[in-house]
C-alpha cells in the first residue's frame, strides 16, 4: 500500500435546512481500492462532487499530491488527473467508441477531425487495459457491461491519478463484474488510488482493501477490508442514534383482513417474484437499498408500468391492472416519490390538483361545478392543516408538505382503501415529516391499508407494523415491527444473492 | 421497434406526397417508358401515329390548365399520338417541376412539350433533352436562354399585347372621366407575383399602353409600387404632378386572400377610377375585395372601372353581371393543341416556327360567340 | 411558511395579471395598431376595410381556436393549413359535381377535418409519434389528398343568390344595402362556447392537465389517450369549419395551397398566449393574438409598406410572443 495520494479533511458543507457534510474526512492512496460506504443520503455523492468541484465547500482542505487543491469544476479536477465514472452512463449512443472517448478534445488535422488517430489512440488505451472493443463500434450498440469499460477507458485517457467508481455495478451482469474487477486490480497495479462506492457488501470483501464509512453526512471510520466482517461494517453504517421512538408493537389486530394480496408479482428487471399481503388498517414499510425494486413493485402494483406475470387478489377476489385507471377504480392511490413529476401538476391550482382523481364527482351535466370542487378543496386544506392562502393557488407556490398533503387530498376524495407512499417525506422538512407521520396513523386507524416505501431507516422503525425488505429486485425478507432492528433490517437489504 | 413503425410511417407519408405530386396517371406513364425502351430510334419517319409525348404542365391549379390539358386530348385524338401529362401542385414548386421534367427526359419520349415554371431552373434539363435529340416546344411560357437548339419552337401568347388589349378597353370607358378630371386619377393594377415572364410581361404591357394612351391625351402619368415594375418603366412621371398614377401592387404570396388585401388598399383609395387583375387569381382577389366595397360597376362616373384576366365561374360570372367591364382570355386549349401538333411536326422532319396566340377580349356582348367561348373554361 | 407561500402569492398577482395577464397586453397591442393604422392611413379607416379584417380573419380564427388545444396539450397541429384546403375541396366537390345539398357538403367537410383530427389523435397518442411529425404526415396526406379527390382542379362553392349559396350569408348578411359581417358574432359565440370548454368541462380541465403534467394525470387515473385524441379531434373540427368559412368568403379553392395558414394559426394562438410548451392558454387570448396577425397583415399595405414587410413584422411580433412566455415561465419556476 502506498503513500497517500489525496486527503480531505474537515470538509463541511450545508445546502438550505440541511447539513449535508459535517466534517467529513477521506484519504486515499496510490495502489489502493478504498470503498466508501453508507446508507442512502449518508453523503457519499455529496463529498464526490465536492471533490470534483461541482459542489463549492464550505470549509475543510483538499490536499492532492501534497498541494491543496480546490478545483472549480469537473474539467478542471480532470485535467488534474480526478475522474469519476458514473453510475448512469454519459454516452453519446450514435458516436463511435473513440469519439465518445474524445469528445470535446478531438484530434484535429487542419480544420478535420482527425478520425484515424483517435481510433489508434483509443486502441492504445484498450490495449492497456485489456480490453476487446473496436473503437469504431457505435456506442449504442455495446452491451452496458462494454460501455462501462468505455467509460473506464476514457476516464484513463484523462491521465488520471485517482479514479472514483459511483456504484459501478449496478447495471452489470456476474461476468461484466468480474471483468471489471480485473481491470480494477489491473488500475490498482499501476498505483492508481481508486474510491469504490457500492452498496454490495460482498463486492467490498473481494475488491477493497480498506473501507470507509459515512452516515447522515459525518465521518464515521475506516477500517482495513480484511480484517473486519461484515457486521462490523453494517453496524458502523446504522449505528446512528434514533431520536424519535420506533414502534415496538403493531397496531393492527390479529384478525385483521386481508384487503391487498400479492402473488409472485413479475415486472422487468427490478420486480421478482414480489409476493406479500396487506390488512386492513396496516402500515406495510417496504424497506431496501436505492436501486432495490421497491418503487418499480409500486408502480407495476398500480399498473403504471406494464406486470409480466402474477397475482393481485383485492379483498379476496382477483383483479386485472392494466394501467392507472384499473387501480385507482379498485381503490389504490399512489403517491409517487417524485411528486413534482408524477404527483401534481405544479401550474394548476389546489382545487384542480384535489379532484383530478375524481372530477366525475364534481360536474353537473357536462360542466364542473366549481362550486362543489371548491367546498371539497377546502374541507381537505382544513382537516390535512394544509398551509395555502386559498385553494385557487398554484401549487408550486406551496412547499414540499403542502404539496404532499394536496396528494395526500386528491386519494382521501377517492376514498382510497389502500393507499402507497412512495417516500412520503422526501424533499420535506422536519416539522412537516411529523404532520405527515400523524396523518398516515389517522388513515390506518380510520381502517386504510398503507404500503410505504422508504429509504430512511427511522422512518421505516417509526412507522411500520410489518416490515418487507427488497433487494435487487427480490422480496429478501419480512420482519414484524417487534422483531425488526436496523442491522437485521441491512442484513437483508444488502443480502447476496444467490 | 419504434423506430421501424415510424419509418414506416414516413415513407407512406411520402409515397402519399409523391403520389399526389405525379397525379394519378402513374401506371399509364410506367407502361410507356416500358414501351419507349423496345423503340429507342425516333429519327425514322414512317413510325406513323406511334409518337409517345411527355408534356409537363406548369400545375393544375387553376381550371387553366385544364382546358390546355383538353387542347392536348383533342390533338391526341386526331393525330394518333400519345401524351402523358405530369404538373406540380403549385405554380411555385419550381424543384418538383424540374424534377418531373427530368423523368420525362429519362423516359425518352419522341418529344416533350413543357411550359416552365422558372424560366432559369429548366436550363439543365433542357441541354440533357438536346443531348438526347428529344426535341422540346415551349408552351405558355418561353425559355429565351434555352440551349442553341433544344426548342424546337415555342407557342405562347403574346402577354405584352394581351395585357395591352385590357389597357384598350379601359382607356376607353375612362376616357372621358380622365379628361375631364380636376385632381388626378388612380388606376390600379395587382400581379400575383413579379418574378414569372407572363406575369411581368403582361402587367407592363398594360401599364405601358395605358400610359401611352394617357399621355397621347396630354396627361402626365407615373407608376408607383412594386419596385420591380417601376424600374422597367421608361420616362417614368414624377407622382406629385402627374395627372394619372398607375399604382402597381404585389403581395407577399399568391394567395387570394393577399390579392383581395392589397386590391381593396387600392380600391379604397377616392380617386381610384379602374382596376386591373393580371391573372384568374389576382382578378378574383379584385372580386373578393369587391364583396365589401361594392365600388366597381359598369357606369366611369359612378364606380371603378376593373377588366380581368383569363377566365374561371367567378370572373365569368362577374363579366357577365357587369361588375367587371371585361377580361383577357388566352387560348389555352389551342396552346395545347399546337404544341403537341408542332411536335408532330418535328417528328415528320418539318420545319417549325414560334407560334404566337392571341389574347382575346370577352365582355359580356360576346361571351357566348363560338369562337371566344371555347377558351372560356369554368 | 405560512408568510412565505403568501408571498409568492402576492407576487404573482400583478395588475395585469388581474386583468388576465398575456391576454390583456395582447388586446391593448390589437387596440394599439387598429389605432395606429387608422391614424396613419385615412383609407383604413372604412367600414369597408373593417369588413375586410373581419372577412380574412375568420377561418385563421377557427383554425386558431382549435390548434389552440393540441398546443396547451404541449403538442401541435401542422396538418390545419393544407386540411382546411382538402376540407373545402371535398365539400365544393361533393355539392358541385356529386349534387349533394350545401348543408351536407358542409357536414363532409367538418366530418372529414375530424376524422383527419382522430387519426393526428392515435399517431399522437396511441403510438407515441411526436406531434410535430405526425401532424407533418397527416398535412403532406391532406395536401395531396385534397387534389387527388377533386381530379385537381380549382372548385368553386355556390355564389352568393344561386341555388345552395345560402351558407354565404352565415358569414354576411346585406340588410339596407349594408354588409354586416354577422360572421363575427358566430365568432364571439363560438369564444364563449370554447372559453367554458376549456374552464368548466373535462376536456378542457384534462387537455390543460395532459400539457401540464402527463405522467401525473395518467397517474391519477385520468384516461388520457381519449383525451389527448380528443384535442386533436377539437383540431379538426374547427379546421372543418375554418373550410367553410374560407370557402364562403374566397371565390375559388385552388388545390395545392393552403401550406403556411397552419403557421398563421399557430402564430396567433402563441401571441394570444398559449404555451408551446402545453398546460397554459385561453380562447379570448387567441382571438386577440389572431387579430395582431390579421391587423399587421391588412393595415401594412395600408401605409405603403411592401407587402414582404408584414411576414417580418409578424415574426418579430412572434418571437416577442414566445420570449413574454419563457421569461413568464422562468419567473413561476423560481
Amino acid at each position: 500500500m502506498g503513500e497517500v495520494i489525496l486527503t480531505m479533511k474537515d470538509i463541511d458543507k450545508s445546502f438550505p435546512g440541511v447539513h449535508a457534510l459535517d466534517h467529513v474526512d477521506l484519504e486515499v492512496r496510490k495502489g489502493e481500492v478504498l470503498a466508501l460506504m453508507g446508507e442512502n443520503g449518508a453523503g457519499k455523492s455529496t463529498l464526490m462532487k465536492v471533490l470534483t468541484g461541482i459542489y463549492k465547500k464550505d470549509s475543510g482542505t483538499i490536499t492532492y499530491e501534497g498541494k491543496e487543491v480546490e478545483f472549480a469544476n469537473t474539467k478542471e479536477a480532470q485535467d488534474a488527473g480526478i475522474v469519476i465514472v458514473h453510475q448512469e452512463l454519459n454516452m453519446l449512443g450514435h458516436l463511435t467508441v473513440a469519439q465518445n472517448i474524445f469528445i470535446g478534445r478531438e484530434f484535429k488535422k487542419g480544420i478535420r477531425i482527425d478520425d484515424k488517430k483517435m481510433n489508434d489512440e483509443a486502441r492504445k488505451l484498450f490495449q492497456r487495459l485489456n480490453i476487446d472493443i473496436d473503437p469504431r463500434e457505435t456506442m449504442s450498440r455495446l452491451t452496458v457491461g462494454k460501455q462501462q469499460m468505455c467509460e473506464i477507458a476514457k476516464a484513463i485517457s484523462h491521465d488520471a491519478k485517482v479514479i472514483v467508481f459511483d456504484e459501478p455495478s449496478a447495471a452489470l451482469t456476474e461476468t461484466e463484474i468480474q471483468e471489471l474487477f480485473k481491470i480494477i486490480r489491473d488500475l490498482r497495479e499501476k498505483n492508481m488510488g481508486i474510491v469504490y462506492i457500492s452498496h454490495r457488501m460482498d463486492e467490498i470483501k473481494v475488491i477493497t482493501d480498506r473501507v470507509t464509512v459515512m452516515r447522515d453526512g459525518t465521518y464515521v471510520g475506516t477500517l482495513i477490508t480484511k480484517d473486519s466482517t461484515k457486521d462490523d461494517i453494517i453496524n458502523m453504517m446504522v449505528g446512528r442514534v434514533i431520536y424519535e421512538d420506533p414502534k415496538t408493537q403493531s397496531m393492527v389486530p390479529k384478525d385483521a383482513p386481508v384487503v391487498l394480496k400479492v402473488e409472485n408479482l413479475n415486472a422487468g428487471k427490478m420486480v421478482q417474484d414480489v409476493s406479500f399481503e396487506l390488512h386492513k388498517g396496516e402500515i406495510l414499510g417496504f424497506s431496501g437499498l436505492m436501486g432495490a425494486g421497491r418503487t418499480e413493485t409500486a408502480r407495476a402494483l398500480f399498473g403504471a408500468d406494464p406486470i409480466d406475470s402474477g397475482n393481485i387478489y383485492i379483498n379476496g377476489s382477483k383483479v386485472t391492472i392494466n394501467n392507472p385507471q384499473d387501480a385507482v377504480k379498485n381503490g389504490i392511490g399512489y403517491l409517487s416519490e417524485d411528486r413534482k413529476r408524477y404527483g401534481i401538476v405544479v401550474q394548476k391550482t389546489v382545487a384542480e390538483n384535489t379532484t383530478m382523481a375524481t372530477l366525475e364527482n364534481y360536474m353537473s351535466g357536462i360542466f364542473i361545478d366549481k362550486k362543489k370542487e371548491k367546498e371539497v378543496a377546502e374541507k381537505y386544506v382544513e382537516s390535512l392543516a394544509t398551509k395555502t392562502p386559498d385553494v385557487d393557488q398554484l401549487v408550486v407556490n406551496l412547499s414540499g408538505g403542502n404539496q404532499q398533503k394536496v396528494v395526500i387530498a386528491k386519494w382521501l376524495t377517492r376514498d382510497c382503501d389502500i393507499l402507497i407512499f412512495d417516500e412520503p417525506t422526501r424533499g420535506i422538512d422536519v416539522g412537516a415529516k411529523s404532520e405527515i407521520y400523524k396523518l398516515m396513523n389517522k388513515l390506518a386507524a380510520d381502517g386504510k391499508a398503507i404500503i410505504m416505501i422508504s429509504s430512511e431507516m427511522t422512518e421505516i422503525l417509526r412507522m411500520s407494523d410489518r416490515i418487507v425488505v427488497m433487494c435487487e429486485g427480490r422480496k429478501t425478507g419480512e420482519l414484524d415491527i417487534s422483531e425488526a432492528t436496523q442491522e437485521n433490517i441491512m442484513n437483508l437489504a444488502t443480502r447476496e444473492i444467490e | 421497434m419504434k423506430k421501424k413503425v415510424l419509418a414506416v410511417l414516413l415513407s407512406g407519408c411520402m409515397a402519399a406526397g409523391l403520389l399526389a405530386g405525379c397525379g394519378g396517371k402513374k401506371e399509364e406513364a410506367s407502361d410507356k417508358s416500358a414501351d419507349t425502351k423496345t423503340e429507342d430510334t425516333k429519327e425514322g419517319s414512317d413510325k406513323g401515329g406511334d409518337y409517345n409525348f411527355e408534356v409537363v404542365v406548369k400545375s393544375f391549379q387553376s381550371s387553366y390548365w385544364q382546358a390546355a390539358v383538353q387542347g392536348i386530348k383533342q390533338a391526341e385524338e386526331e393525330l394518333g399520338v400519345k401524351t402523358n401529362t405530369t404538373g406540380p401542385n403549385a405554380e411555385s414548386d419550381i424543384a418538383d417541376q424540374v424534377n418531373m421534367l427530368n423523368n420525362a427526359i429519362n423516359k425518352n419520349p419522341d418529344g416533350i412539350a413543357l411550359s416552365a415554371c422558372d424560366q432559369n431552373s429548366v436550363l439543365d434539363s433542357l441541354q440533357s433533352a438536346l443531348d438526347k435529340k428529344i426535341p422540346v416546344v415551349c408552351f405558355d411560357s418561353g425559355v429565351p436562354d434555352a440551349p442553341e437548339g433544344s426548342v424546337y419552337a415555342t407557342v405562347v401568347t403574346n402577354n405584352g399585347a394581351a395585357g395591352a388589349i385590357a389597357a384598350d378597353h379601359i382607356y376607353e370607358t375612362v376616357k372621358d372621366k380622365i379628361a375631364n378630371a380636376k385632381k388626378p386619377v388612380r388606376v390600379g393594377e395587382v400581379n400575383q407575383d413579379a418574378t414569372s415572364a407572363n406575369i411581368t410581361e403582361r402587367g407592363l404591357g398594360f401599364i405601358n399602353r395605358f400610359k401611352e394612351l394617357a399621355e397621347k391625351d396630354g396627361k402626365k402619368v407615373a407608376v408607383i409600387g412594386n419596385d420591380y415594375f417601376v424600374g422597367k418603366v421608361e420616362n417614368n412621371g414624377d407622382e406629385k404632378s402627374a395627372d394619372v398614377i398607375i399604382e402597381v401592387a404585389v403581395p407577399a404570396q399568391t394567395t387570394v386572400e393577399l390579392c383581395a388585401t392589397e386590391a381593396s388598399n387600392i380600391m379604397n383609395k377616392d380617386d381610384t377610377i379602374a382596376m386591373f387583375g393580371s391573372n384568374q387569381v389576382s382578378a378574383e382577389g379584385v372580386l373578393t375585395a369587391n364583396q365589401n366595397l361594392s365600388v366597381l360597376g359598369s357606369d366611369p362616373e359612378k364606380n371603378i372601372i376593373a377588366a380581368g384576366f383569363d377566365a374561371g365561374k367567378t370572373i365569368k360570372a362577374a363579366v357577365k353581371d357587369g361588375t367587371l367591364l371585361g377580361a383577357v382570355t388566352q387560348s389555352p386549349l389551342m396552346q395545347g393543341k399546337l404544341s403537341i401538333e408542332t411536335l408532330y411536326k418535328i417528328c415528320q422532319g418539318e420545319t417549325v416556327e414560334d407560334i404566337e396566340t392571341d389574347g382575346y377580349w370577352y365582355d359580356s356582348t360576346n361571351m357566348e360567340e363560338a369562337d371566344i367561348s371555347p377558351n372560356l373554361y369554368d | 411558511m405560512a408568510n412565505n407561500t403568501t408571498k409568492t402569492a402576492g407576487r404573482n398577482r400583478s395588475v395585469i395579471d388581474r386583468l388576465g395577464g398575456q391576454k390583456f397586453i395582447v388586446l391593448l397591442v390589437v387596440i394599439a395598431l387598429f389605432i395606429f393604422f387608422c391614424a396613419l392611413s385615412p383609407n383604413f379607416r372604412k367600414y369597408t376595410t373593417f369588413l375586410s379584417i373581419l372577412d380574412y380573419s375568420y377561418y385563421i380564427t377557427l383554425m386558431a381556436i382549435g390548434v389552440a388545444f393540441p398546443l396547451m396539450t404541449a403538442g401541435v397541429d401542422l396538418s390545419i393549413g393544407t386540411g382546411l384546403i382538402c376540407y373545402s375541396l371535398v365539400g365544393g366537390y361533393l355539392i358541385t359535381f356529386q349534387g349533394w345539398p350545401t348543408w351536407a357538403g358542409i357536414l363532409a367537410s367538418i366530418v372529414f377535418g375530424m376524422a383527419i383530427g382522430v387519426l393526428n389523435g392515435c399517431l399522437v397518442a396511441l403510438m407515441d409519434l411526436p406531434p410535430f411529425l405526425a401532424t407533418l404526415c397527416t398535412c403532406m396526406i391532406t395536401r395531396g389528398l385534397g387534389s387527388i379527390i377533386v381530379g385537381r382542379v380549382g372548385i368553386s362553392w355556390p355564389a352568393a343568390g344561386t341555388e345552395g349559396g345560402w351558407f354565404r350569408s352565415i358569414f354576411k348578411i346585406q340588410m339596407n344595402g349594408m354588409n354586416i359581417p354577422i360572421g363575427f358574432l358566430w365568432i364571439i359565440i363560438i369564444v364563449i362556447i370554447m372559453t367554458f370548454v376549456l374552464n368548466h368541462t373535462k376536456i378542457g380541465r384534462y387537455t390543460l392537465a395532459i400539457g401540464s403534467n402527463k405522467e401525473a394525470t395518467r397517474l391519477s387515473g385520468v384516461n388520457v389517450k381519449f383525451y389527448h385524441i380528443f384535442a386533436y379531434v377539437i383540431s379538426g373540427f374547427f379546421a372543418g369549419l375554418a373550410a367553410i368559412s374560407y370557402s364562403a368568403i374566397f371565390a375559388t379553392v385552388q388545390p395545392g395551397s393552403g401550406a403556411g395558414f397552419e403557421l398563421e394559426a399557430i402564430g396567433g394562438a402563441i401571441i394570444g398566449g398559449v404555451s408551446m410548451s402545453g398546460g397554459a392558454g385561453s380562447i379570448t387570448g387567441t382571438l386577440a393574438g389572431v387579430f395582431v396577425i390579421c391587423l399587421l397583415k391588412t393595415g401594412l399595405p395600408f401605409i405603403g409598406l411592401a407587402a414582404n414587410w408584414q411576414q417580418i413584422i409578424t415574426g418579430l411580433v412572434l418571437i416577442a410572443a414566445v420570449l413574454v412566455d419563457i421569461l413568464k415561465r422562468k419567473k413561476d419556476q423560481a
